[in-house]
This record gives structure tokens, sequence and C-alpha cells, in this order.
């Protein structure tokens, strides 16, 4: 119970901070002072008071679609463990019914946008739909040959590499957290791939998606986005934090690290300029690369010599 | 001398009485053997009704013809399954000028008897009002009536028959009768044409099919399927042959690379129900015969499992990609059929692979999988072609690019048609979703079976089941945003004034209910119409495994029913928090003429994909460019052309026609040459019959 609690407090508080540090990085290396950390949290109160804007043209799809993106965004985290290896439902395979779940968010995502008619967000539906679409291959690949290396078919079979430590699972590391940084900058809208706060349309992807919608929409399709940052981290962090830690000081470490990598990601965003358009597929089919990497590292291991 | 005469026929009929009785009592020992206590009575019963509802239409009003085959059919479904779900048996079918004919219901024929009469009924319920606008051509909608019963008699008899020879010769019905309906509309080329090459695909995968049965019966000495079993043992490259001739043979039907071709010509050009059934589970029969081959060679070969394993893969892939970059709704929706079919063959390749390394876990999971996947397919693929047909029905055309904004003109269909999409993208909560997961299950299961290239084609394959799924997402959210959403694009959408006849939205809601409970209940239904996936174990086969199947099916079906409620609830909260709502315009970044055609087109959808994959797509376009100050006309058009006709089966044709095109002057017309022909003919046979006789 205790970790249900604590799980579900994460996945539904963090993105706000999360957010609120890449905000306040990013500010830093522009050299302003920034807004404050909480304040991700205070536009999603703001815009939960307003009433919305609905265009003529959509249907019932816009309706019902922030509602079911933010469903399977919050069910998709309840298979993910947090804090000591531990997740809300702790199935196997659970790793399938994430993956779909995302799925299942991403298909409303483009839909809603599709809904208004607008070409402005069929660009954005459509490049989304393209460039998150190499994603998953690469994701089963790499939770795949982990369930291999160790034949526990969960998410936790990502954790068995740091608690027996060699030179091989220390490159799987390495090149699964480098993997899973892409996964986070694509699904997640970050420079290089896309930039939030970009005030061209043209240019725009995940934010020219959300155009028309407002008010409780906006809210929780920016809230459903944040989580799933918040998730892939946690991918991340399952790399990195071995579940054998007592359970309070992996919990702090969590969420130092869930900081962290919003550093991390604000100083990226800082430090590198968005990548062409028509380069973007190259560079998520960098996360493809490095799975099979990690593949055939994990097939040597098993294997070979 | 009468009565004499009266006493003679008498006579006869005694005799012919006696030679009758004579007769079933020398046959009256395979009876018994075979258990025959009227097992499969209902099963002829609902042949029998099929069949005569089709002929007897013939009798009708062109208003009633229709009605009469459908309530028929639905009267003989209901027998069919009823028969199949309350007794399985052999069961030995009395033809006149055949003799005898074994037919029986084992656990494989079963479920697809399931399959195929639920799937016709629906169909043969939404072709009433389908068919409604071309009860005017009479002929052709009598001969319509008539081979609609046709094929589903045939179908369900070819998954029953239990002999090689009389499986050919259904087989045979099965692809005329489906021709018949698939050239409807014949006095359009294209379809035309798109008949004739189904019949010519037809006809060379028999070729193969032939060849594979009369091998195994020379070797067997029999016809009968039972004979098959015992003539593989050991013969290593005997059973890589057969399989590969049979998975020609029957991988055509099912549409698998690289004999898919015919497919995304046939599916369009057919009325829809008849896609519908076509897609649904006619092309099933074809996984059918590869299911029934695997279960006669028994302990397959690694090469016949690596085998399956590639061409699915590709099938899936190339399916989906093509989908992809179609603007033919029902081409889109025949390449997506492919895509099923490649996901049900890797599905075979992982029974295939718990075969050889006697793994019952794999086993249970993939066919579970397998036969999970072939029942949801048929239910929402049935769905989506119904879709399809309406939107057809109303708009008059399949060029989605000419749609648009249909989902407030026609709800009842919108609505059906997103549930579909969403089965078939395979997302949770729905159908597809717990297929595919079981499907998942078996090759995470699998990937520590054997050595390390096993292990990386598990793992790519899976990698590969992954992109096909994104991408299905991919083309399922072009087709239903660019025929539902948006605004109309054309007089086609725009002229529609009210959604399709109650006779098409019936059929559609049963199948959408389908989906959910199906979605939901996987466990329970798989329990209740038997699927076979007990059909491959091998020795040692522990109950536990079953269990720990059942707990983990259980706990999605608990995940489901929790997850519909959350989305209940949040949209609750949404109900309650958003007070104002206030209807508006779309955002035009400030322009204010917005019209429908600056909407993003289903090519411009994908474009950033099939950008990427410019090799594969062989592009059709049609560009006259605006000139000068005042441009007065210019257009584009784009069509994408399979690769595989394009460089490979377009050739071969193009090289046969000018090969034959050389015989051409034989034929001259002159009566006298042709008796000329015969005789020369003639007299080769002679001289052959003479040197080598």
């Amino acid at each position: 119970m205790k970790t249900v609690i604590i799980n579900l407090i994460i996945i539904l508080i963090m993105p706000f901070i999360m957010l609120g540090f890449i905000k306040k990085t990013k500010a830093f290396w522009a050299g302003r002072k920034g807004v404050s950390l909480l304040q991700p949290f205070y536009d999603f109160m703001r815009l939960l008071k307003k009433g919305i804007v609905v265009s003529n043209t959509t249907s019932f799809i816009a309706n019902i679609a922030p509602v079911i993106v933010l469903s399977s965004v919050i069910f998709a985290g309840l298979f993910v463990p947090l804090a000591g290896g531990l997740s809300v439902i702790n199935i196997e395979y659970g790793f399938i019914i994430f993956a779909y779940l995302l799925g299942l968010s991403k298909f409303f995502a483009l839909l809603c946008a599709m809904d208004t008619g607008s070409s402005f967000e069929g660009m954005g539906a459509s490049r989304e739909a393209c460039f998150t679409s190499l994603i998953e291959p690469a994701f089963f690949i790499i939770t795949a040959s982990a369930c291999g290396a160790c034949g526990i078919y969960s998410f936790n079979s990502f954790n068995t590499f740091i608690s027996n430590i060699n030179m091989v699972s220390l490159c799987v590391i390495i090149l699964a957290v480098l993997a899973f940084f892409i996964m986070l900058v694509v699904e997640c809208s970050r420079i290089p791939v896309d930039d939030p706060a970009t005030h061209l349309e043209l240019t725009m992807i995940h934010e020219v998606m959300i155009l028309d919608n407002s008010g409780f929409d906006l809210a929780v399709l920016t809230w459903a986005s944040g989580i799933k940052m918040v998730l892939i981290s946690s991918l991340i962090l399952l790399f990195i934090i071995p579940s054998s830690m007592p359970y309070y000081i992996s919990l702090i470490l969590y969420l130092l690290l869930y900081c962290l990598i919003g550093i991390v990601v604000g100083t990226v965003e800082s430090g590198i300029a968005r990548i062409r358009m028509s380069h973007i597929l190259e560079f998520v089919f960098a996360m493809t690369a490095l799975a099979l990497v990690i593949l055939a590292l994990i097939t040597i291991r098993i294997y070979g010599g | 001398m009468g009565i004499q005469r009266r006493l003679s026929v008498k006579n006869i009929i005694c005799k012919l009485n006696l030679e009758l009785f004579s007769y079933l009592r020398k046959n009256m020992k395979i009876l018994v053997e075979h258990d025959l206590n009227g097992k499969m009575n209902l099963f002829f019963t609902g042949i029998l009704i099929l069949i005569l509802g089709g002929v007897l239409s013939l009798l009708f009003r062109e208003t009633v013809k229709l009605k009469f085959v459908c309530l028929s059919s639905v009267i003989a479904s209901i027998l069919c399954i009823i028969s199949v779900i309350k007794s399985q048996g052999p069961s030995i079918l009395f033809i006149p000028p055949f003799g005898n004919v074994e037919f029986a219901c084992d656990s494989l024929s079963s479920f697809f008897v399931i399959v195929i009469s639920l799937i016709t009924a629906l169909a043969s319920i939404y072709s009433i009002g389908y068919m409604k606008p071309y009860e005017n051509k009479n002929k052709k909608f009598a001969s319509h009536c008539l081979f609609l019963p046709v094929l589903t008699a045939s179908m369900l008899l070819v998954v029953t028959v239990k002999n090689a020879f009389y499986f050919l010769i259904l087989w045979e019905i099965m692809s005329l009768s489906s021709f018949f309906l698939v050239i409807f509309e014949d006095d359009k080329k294209e379809v035309l044409e798109a008949g004739i090459k189904y019949l010519v695909y037809m006809h060379i995968s028999v070729l193969f099919i032939i060849a594979a049965f009369v091998l195994m019966s020379i070797k067997s000495g029999s016809y009968d399927f039972s004979s098959f079993t015992s003539i593989f043992e050991g013969n290593n490259h005997f059973k890589d042959l057969i399989f590969v001739l049979t998975f020609l043979g029957f991988g055509t039907k099912a549409g698998f690379f690289p004999m898919h071709n015919w497919l995304p010509h046939a599916h369009p050009a057919a009325p829809s129900h008849i896609s519908a059934i076509m897609s649904a589970v006619m092309i099933k029969t074809g996984i059918y015969g590869i299911l029934r081959v695997l279960i006669f060679i028994q302990k397959p070969t690694l090469f016949i499992a690596y085998f399956v394993l590639f061409v699915s893969v590709i099938t899936a892939l190339y399916g989906i990609i093509y989908a992809l970059g179609q603007k033919d709704l029902k081409k889109l929706l025949a390449y997506s059929s492919m895509e099923n079919i490649g996901i049900i063959g890797i599905a075979i390749a992982a029974i295939i692979f718990g075969v050889i390394y006697s793994d019952n876990y794999v086993i249970i999971l993939a066919s579970l999988g397998c036969f999970l996947h072939i029942l949801n397919h048929s239910v929402f693929k049935s769905l989506l072609f119904m879709g399809a047909g309406s939107v057809y029905s109303l708009t008059h055309t399949k060029n989605i690019e000419k749609l648009g904004g249909l989902v407030k003109k026609m709800p009842f269909t919108a609505v059906c048609f997103l549930i579909a999409c969403i089965a078939i993208c395979a997302l949770p909560p729905l159908n597809g979703f717990i297929s595919e997961f079981t499907i998942y299950l078996s090759l995470f299961n699998s990937l520590k079976l054997g050595n390390a290239s096993l292990f990386i084609s598990i793992v790519l394959s899976i990698a590969a089941l992954a992109l096909v799924g994104t991408l299905v997402i991919l083309a399922m959210t072009k087709v239903y945003s660019v025929v539902f959403l948006g605004t109309s694009r054309s007089y086609h959408s725009n002229d529609v004034n009210s959604d399709v006849s109650i006779y098409m939205i019936i059929p559609m809601y049963i199948l959408a209910v389908l989906i959910f409970a199906l979605g939901i209940s996987s466990l329970y239904i798989a329990d209740l119409i038997k699927i076979p996936y007990d059909l491959f174990i091998q020795q040692g086969f522990n109950i536990n495994l079953l269990f720990n199947i059942q707990i983990i099916l259980l706990n999605i079906s608990v995940f489901v029913v929790l997850f519909i409620m959350f989305i209940l609830l949040i949209y609750g909260i949404k109900k309650i928090v958003v007070k104002n709502r206030v209807n508006y315009e779309t955002w035009g970044c400030g322009y204010q003429d917005v019209n429908s055609k600056m909407q993003y087109s289903a090519a411009s959808y994908v474009s950033p994909f099939t950008s990427v994959l410019t090799p594969l797509f062989k592009k059709i376009s049609d560009v006259k460019k605006p000139k000068g100050f005042f441009p007065k006309d210019a257009h584009y058009t784009s069509e994408v052309e399979d690769a595989e006709e394009a460089y490979i089966i377009n050739p071969i044709i193009r090289l046969d026609e000018k090969f034959l095109a050389k015989f051409e002057r034989l034929q001259d017309g002159n009566i006298q040459h042709y008796i000329l022909y015969g005789l020369v003919f003639l007299v080769l046979i002679l001289i052959g019959a003479v040197f080598w006789g």
C-alpha cells in the first residue's frame, strides 16, 4: 500500500517538478532568473479553472481523446517499477501493456489533432506519428534482450545489469541509458527533435498538435506528456539504481535523479540546436542502432565464449 | 403377362434393396468404427439449408431474394455452431456418385467452423442493405444470391472434410464461387481484371497443393487424411518438400508474401460484404491448410520453422508498409489483412519452435495467440470492410482523399469503424491487444529455447511485431482521420445526408460488441468455443502451465475492466470540472479563408515515412505544374504501386504476352486450319503412343 501511494504521488506530481527543473535550467543557461520550480503546476491549476473553446469542426473524438490520453498514460505508469524496483501492478510482461498503452495514447493524440481539420495540426500529427514509429521496435529489442539475458520477463530485468556488474553489463547499461534518453527526447518532444518553446507553427511537432485544445483538455494533455517523461526517466533509472538498496535511500535517489534528468534535458536543450526536420528519423534510428548493439552484446554474453 | 411383368419389377426392386442392404452392411464396419451417432447431423442440416436457400432464392422476387438467403444462412450458421460446440466426432457422408466421404469436426475444424459461420451470417445480414441498389441487375443479382451460400457451404466443408481428393474438389468450388462473387460488377474493366487475376493465382496455387497431396497419397497409398500422419517419420527432406509445396499453395490463399498480389486487387473489386467474408474467413482457410499439414508432419524441421518465421515477418512488414501508401480504402484494408496474416504466421512459427524444442508452454501460448488472432482478425477486419462498404455505398468512392468529415453524417458507422481501428492497432482494451499480447508472450518464452541464431531471430521478430504495431497505428489514424474527421473534401462526402440502412448497422454493432467482449473476457470465450490450444502439445504436458496462462489472461481481463472504468472516471471528472464550453473556428494561424482543401491529405500524412522508403514505392505521379503569371490549371495525382507487382509480376506477364503473341498467327479464323491442327495433334499422339507406349 505504501509503495502504491508513493508511486502514484511520484507519477502524478513529479512531471510538474521535472518540467520546472527543465525551465529553470534553460533559464540558468540563458542567464535569466527563470520562473519558480512550481510554475508548471500553477499553469496546470490555472488551465483547469478555465472553460474550453472547441473548434466547430471537431466531433466527439476531441471530447474523449484528452481523457483517454491521460488515463492510458497514468495506467501505463502503474506497470513501471519506481523506487525499490516496485511497481503498483507487478505482473509479468507488464512492459508489453506499458508500450501498448503509450500506443493508445498516441493513437488518440493523433486523432484529436486530425479532428480539427487544420493543416497545421495535420502536419504535427504526421510528424509525431512518423518520428515515434521507430521507437517501439528499439524499445522491444532492448527489453527482449534484457529478458533473455536474465530470464525475468518484466521491467525488473533492466535492474539485473547493475546488480552483477561486469564489462558487458556496464556497456549494456551505458548504451541502454543513451537509448532511453533518445526515447525520452523523441516521445516527450524535446530539443533536438522538437522545440516546445517555438513560436512558429510550421516547425512545431507536439505543440502544434494541441493548438486547438484549451482549458481542461490542454492541461490534461500537457500533464500526460509530463507523466510520459517521468515514466521514461524511470526506465533509465532502472538501469542505474540497484533494487537491493534500502527502500528510502532508493526513493531519495530516485527523486534526486529525476531532477538531474530534468537538468540534463534542460542543458541539452540549451546547448544543442534542433536537427533539421528531414534528419530527425536518422536521429530516432540511433536508438534502434544502440538497441541492436545491446542485442549483440547480450547474445555474445549468453552464447559466446 | 401383366402379373409376370409386375413381379419382375417387384423382383428388381427387391434385388436393389438387397444390394443396398448388403452394401450398407459392408460399410457398417466403418460406420461403427467411427462411432457415428449422428454427431454431425446438425452440421449437415445446416449445409443443406444453406444450399437450398441459395437455390430456392432463384424462385423469389428480387426484393425478397437476399433476405431469404440471409435467413437460411443465419439458421445454418446457428446450426453449425451448435453442432460443433455440442459434439465433436467424425461422420461419414454418403454422397451418391462418390461413395463415402469422411467429414470430421476435430478441434481444429470446429474452431474454423465457428469463425466461418459467425462472419458469414453477419455478412449476409449486411448484404441485404448493401445490395439494395443493385437489385435491378437481374441475372447478376440472382447469381450473387446463389453463390454466396455456396461459398459459405464450401468453406465449411473444406475445413471439415478429411480426404485429400474431396478437399481439393471443395477447395476448387470455394475458389470458383468466390470468383463469381468478386466479379459482381463485371461491367467495370478493373473488376474483371482483378477477378481474372484472382482466378489465375488460385489455380497456380492449387497446383502446388495437388502436387503435395499426390506425393503424400502415393507414399501412404490412400487419400485419407488419417493415413498422412504416418508417412513422415524421420524423412526430413520429404517434410521440407511437402511443407514448402503446401505453404506455397495455401499461402497464396492466405496472402503470404510473395504470393499476395491477388489480395489488393480482388478485395477492392468485390462487393464489401464479399471482401469482408474473403478477408475475414476465406483467407483463413489457407491458414487452416497450413496448420493441417503441420499436424500431418507432427515433428517439423528447423528449416520449416525459420522459413515460416522469415516469410511471416516479411509479409507483415510488407503488408503494413504498402497499407500506409494506399489511398483506396479497401486496398488499404486488403494490405492490412496481409499484415495480419503475417502476424498469424509469426504465431505459427512460434508453435513450430515450441514443437521442435518440446516446450509445451510456448506451444500453448502460441496456439492460443494464433487462434485468438484468427478469430479477432475476422471480427475486426469484417467490421472494417463493412464500414468501408457503408462509406462506399453512400459516397460512391473508395478514394479516401475525396472523403472527410463523415463522422457527423454517419455517426453509427463512424463509432463502429473507430472501435475496429483501435482493435486492429492491437491497442488495449480491445480484442486485438489480447491476441497480440499472447503472441508476444509465446515469442518471449521461446527466446531461450535454442541457440544464438534462434535468440537473435526471435528478438528481431519481436521488434518487427512492434514496428508493425506502430505502423498500423500510423495507417489506421490516417484512414480514420481522412475519412471521418475534419471537413468534407469533395462533393462525394458532402452529399451524404444520413447514415446507412439498419440492415448494415446491426451487423456492425454486433461485431463491435464482440470486439469488446473478446477484449474483456477472452479467457471465457476461448474456453467456450474450445480454442484448440492442445493440438500440438508434446509429451510431458503439465496442467500447471495452463493455469499459469489462465492467470495471466485473467489478470489482463481485470486490468482491461479497470482501465475502462478509469477512463469513465476521468471522463466524469472532466464533465464536472469543465463548466464553460464555447464553439469557435479552428485556429488558422491568422488566415481567414480556410477551406477544406487545405486539410492534410492522406498522402501528406504519411509522407515523412514513405519518403524514407522511396526505393520500395514505385510512385506513378501525374503532375502539371502551374505556369505563367495567371496559372489556369494545374493538377497533381500520385499512386503507389506494389514493388513486387511492378518489378516482378508485370515483367513476367509482359514476357508471357510477348511469347504467346508469337502464336497469334495460328488463330486465323479459318475453320479448316483448326481441323488440321486437331488432326496433327492426334497423329502426334498416335506416333507417341506407338514409340513410347
